[in-house]
């Protein structure tokens, strides 16, 4: 019996490449006042976004609850009786705590290792996905525990926030907080380092931003995988998405838009890009 | 013809005290030597307040001996140095107190062989030394000085008058050697102000001193009621300095009159109170040693409070260090105009040092910005080209790890700023901020400060004119026809953006009609309007 791969949606894998791969994405709550949604099942990102920026409501998310996750691993346990689940960095959503705490209350007996990614957005999906295909190929769970543990360090998530309005109204995100209010118009890009969003430098034009990203991708000698995804900038990350091809003609790009929790404080025209070194 | 065999330490330091009140007499004189006719011109300020700070420190330190009074005078140069011109004043005079330790008192011979050590110390502290400056003016008097000496002159009077005449004939020739000075049909600044001092000393030493020396304060007071406390009115935050000297006097008729005005010219925040009995002092002082004798000799002292008001501001600055916010790398800044520094705070300067154009901080001033960020990481920021030289000084004199990167203008700051990246280590980030800076063009419109002519362009007095990277590139009677000629010069489809950052006296309305101009002739770019709030710039324009 294969190894079953739950993920969270803050993943931003798409629900066909879930689909097709066999993991189950476990969502958000994303909530606009009262209203609740599932994050990717009763809304989707467009609508989130379309919201975000003409409503008057500043959205929240809320993370599954315990009871979401022991569901999911119930229901997986019928199938086999192995579960990996990776979840984003536990900095960002208390997803991981969710996960874990769930695992004393199934009602089926079966294996649950819950990973903390200390990733988000695809620098967790393309973990998720290529975890996926291993257990598909009939990779044993601890062989998929050590794959994803090494894989971590090798997932290198960069995104471009073309402002820093969202960020201000938001309030917080990891140590990005200290980069609030410029007299400037500054377009800010960000990582993820040790499970925080971290400030990586500032850039004061969308062209020069594309420039940093694209030499983020060059910076690496050996591309496994690569994803770039945006909130609300399809024709940007198109362009994007064709220059870094040049960098790795026979890859597969994964393309996305980025998940609404890192979303809300990105804004409109974020982009992302995410490189996953290949194994050494 | 009178002879000086001797000169003692007391007598260097009145020396150099009535040189510097010499060079006082002309410091505006000297500003005004300005090749380019953009407002930078204060060379003679400069070298003033270098050479105050040097005479305040050879007063501090109230030693016989030239060789205490010559690394004082230097110590005291170093930390006081303005400018370009100031730090090579301060370079000579380390040059001076190096050949002259061990020496209690000296000759002429004495003073050739420090003069040639300082020509060398001062060449070597230039990292391209331009010939017509004050370096050749200091090289050519030590070579006359010791020609002298050679020809068997050892009386300080014969080898200072070579010395003085060497130094008149060195700068009369700056011209020739320096085209950019016959262009501009002046003397260069940095070496009319080395002769004036040198001249002062000479007059010194012939005795004519006695009455100059005697004169000294009344003419700080009457002729010049400005340039002595310059640093002051550009500080935003006043630094305290001396002593905080206080003490109660009991005696018998005093006259409190009498008192304060003896005391006025001691020192600032002066109090004097009481009656004909008791009276209550307090004073801050460069020199407490001179206000407690002079109270010594009127009744007796009670109750004497000297305090070192440098270690208070010491004390407070490792107390806000303790409560800051630690940081890996610290950026020190030099900015001047409250918008502009808003921009630098806003960016995520750890500490801003207010100077600029025609304002240029001390070694001392970035050097305490420096040791009070609370980290041993320091990135600093001169942001003018006469500051560049100021701020590596820094780094000699500071234990933390500095880097100065060498930003010419406000826009390069920014520039550099923004290509901070949190993750990079200390030196990657110096040569990223370092590339930066070459990745902006800077366009600043002034108005010109004289007429002149010069890279084939007639200028009038007060007409705006343009600087391209510091090159003058237009004049006209408009600053928007200057900016539109400019960039009409540029390639502006390589640009993207325009941030037109107006100055303290430009009117909002006039910066965004600018504004508008650019957009109308490049729809492309995207175009940003900042109140800057900067002296003398009605813009700084950072194109990119």
């Amino acid at each position: 019996m294969a190894v079953k791969i739950i993920t969270d949606s803050l993943s931003d894998i798409t629900s066909s490449l879930a689909e097709e791969l066999g993991v189950t994405v476990v969502p958000l709550t994303v909530l606009f006042g009262h209203e609740q949604y599932l994050d990717r099942v009763t809304i989707t990102t467009d609508e989130f976004y379309s919201r975000l920026i003409n409503g008057n409501i500043w959205p929240t998310t809320t993370q599954p609850t315990p009871k979401t996750f022991a569901d999911v691993y119930d229901e997986l346990l019928t199938e086999t009786d192995e579960i990996l689940v990776i979840t984003v960095s536990s900095k960002l959503s208390g997803t991981y705590q969710s996960a874990v705490g769930a695992i004393s209350m199934t009602e089926k007996k079966g294996r649950i290792e819950v990973i903390n990614s200390e990733k988000v957005a695809m620098g967790l999906g393309l973990i998720v996905i290529t975890t996926a295909r291993k257990a598909n190929e009939g990779a044993s769970m601890d062989d998929l525990v050590k794959y994803v543990k090494n894989a971590i360090n090798r997932s290198h998530f960069v995104v471009y926030f073309d402002t820093l309005t969202y960020l201000a109204k938001g309030g917080r995100i990891g140590k990005a907080k200290e980069l609030m209010g410029s007299v400037l118009s500054i377009k800010q890009i960000l990582t993820i380092k040790d499970g925080e969003m971290t400030p990586l430098t500032r850039k004061r034009s969308l062209t020069a931003g594309m420039d940093y990203l694209y030499q983020h991708v060059q910076s690496f000698q050996k591309i496994g995988e690569l994803a770039v995804e945006h909130t609300t900038a399809q024709g940007e990350a198109d362009k994007l998405a064709d220059r870094v091809k040049s960098l790795a003609p026979d890859k597969h790009i994964y393309r996305s838009t980025v998940s609404p929790v890192l979303g809300v404080y990105g804004g409109p025209g974020a982009i992302a890009v995410t490189v996953l070194e290949a194994e050494k | 013809m009178k002879q000086v065999d001797l000169i003692t330490g007391r007598e260097f330091r009145e020396m150099l005290s009535t040189a510097t009140s010499w060079l006082e007499k002309s410091s505006s004189d000297i500003d005004a030597l300005n090749v380019f006719p953009v407002p930078d011109g204060d060379t003679g300020t400069n070298m003033l307040l270098t050479m105050r700070s040097s005479v305040d420190e050879a007063y501090i330190h109230n030693s016989s001996s030239v060789s205490d009074a010559a690394k004082a005078v230097a110590q005291g140069a170093l930390m006081g140095a303005r400018g370009n011109s100031g730090v090579i004043l301060s370079q000579i005079w380390k040059g001076m107190a190096e050949s002259l330790a061990e020496k209690k008192a000296i000759n002429g011979e004495d003073i050739a062989l420090a003069l040639q050590r300082a020509a060398e110390v001062a060449y070597k502290g230039i990292t391209n030394p331009v010939e017509g400056t004050i370096l050749t003016v200091v090289r050519e008097a030590a070579q006359a000085g010791q020609k002298c000496v050679d020809g068997g002159a050892t009386d300080t009077i014969s080898v200072m008058e070579a010395i003085v005449e060497s130094a008149g004939e060195s700068v009369a020739n700056t011209p020739t050697l320096l085209p950019v000075l016959k262009e501009a049909g002046v003397v260069d600044a940095g070496g009319q102000g080395l002769y004036t001092i040198l001249e002062g000393a000479l007059r010194y030493l012939r005795g004519e001193a006695e009455l100059m020396q005697f004169r000294k304060p009344q003419m700080i007071a009457s002729n010049l009621p400005q340039p002595v406390r310059i640093p002051q009115i550009n500080k935003e935050d006043e630094v305290p300095f001396g002593y905080c000297t206080e003490f109660m006097l009991k005696g018998e008729g005093f006259n409190i009159e009498k008192i304060r005005d003896r005391l006025k010219k001691e020192g600032e925040s002066l109090i004097v109170v009481g009656d004909t009995n008791i009276t209550r002092i307090h004073i801050h002082t460069m020199d407490p040693g001179k206000v407690i004798r002079y109270a010594t000799s009127l009744g007796t002292l009670h109750q004497v409070s000297i305090r070192n008001m440098d270690e208070q501001y010491q004390d407070f600055l490792e107390v806000q260090k303790s409560r800051a916010v630690e940081v890996d790398t610290a950026t020190v800044a030099v900015v001047s105009g409250d918008g502009l520094a808003e921009v630098f705070t806003s960016l995520g300067t750890t500490a801003i040092v207010p100077g600029g154009q025609t304002m240029n901080p001390s070694i001392k001033d970035i050097l305490q910005a420096v040791n009070a960020v609370a980290s041993d990481k320091v990135i600093i920021l001169p942001n003018n080209k006469n500051i560049i030289l100021t701020a590596e000084q820094v780094k000699t004199l500071s234990n933390k790890s500095i880097e100065v990167i060498p930003t010419r203008t406000i826009p390069q700051g920014v520039a550099a700023l923004l290509a901070f990246d949190y993750e990079a280590d200390f030196s990657t980030n110096a040569e990223l901020m370092k590339e930066a800076t070459s990745m902006v063009k800077t366009i600043e419109i002034t108005r010109a400060v004289r007429s002149a002519q010069l890279d084939g362009l007639s200028i009038k007095k007060k007409q705006a004119i343009g600087l391209l990277d510091g090159e003058l590139l237009a004049a006209g009677n408009t600053t928007i026809d200057i900016l539109n000629k400019m960039l009409a010069k540029m390639d502006m489809n390589q640009n993207e953006i325009v941030t037109i950052y107006y100055g303290a006296d430009t009117k909002p309305e006039e910066a965004s009609q600018v504004s508008e101009s650019i957009r109308e002739h490049y729809p492309q770019l995207q175009v940003e309007v900042v109140k800057g709030g900067q002296p003398y710039y009605d813009y700084i324009v950072s194109i990119e």
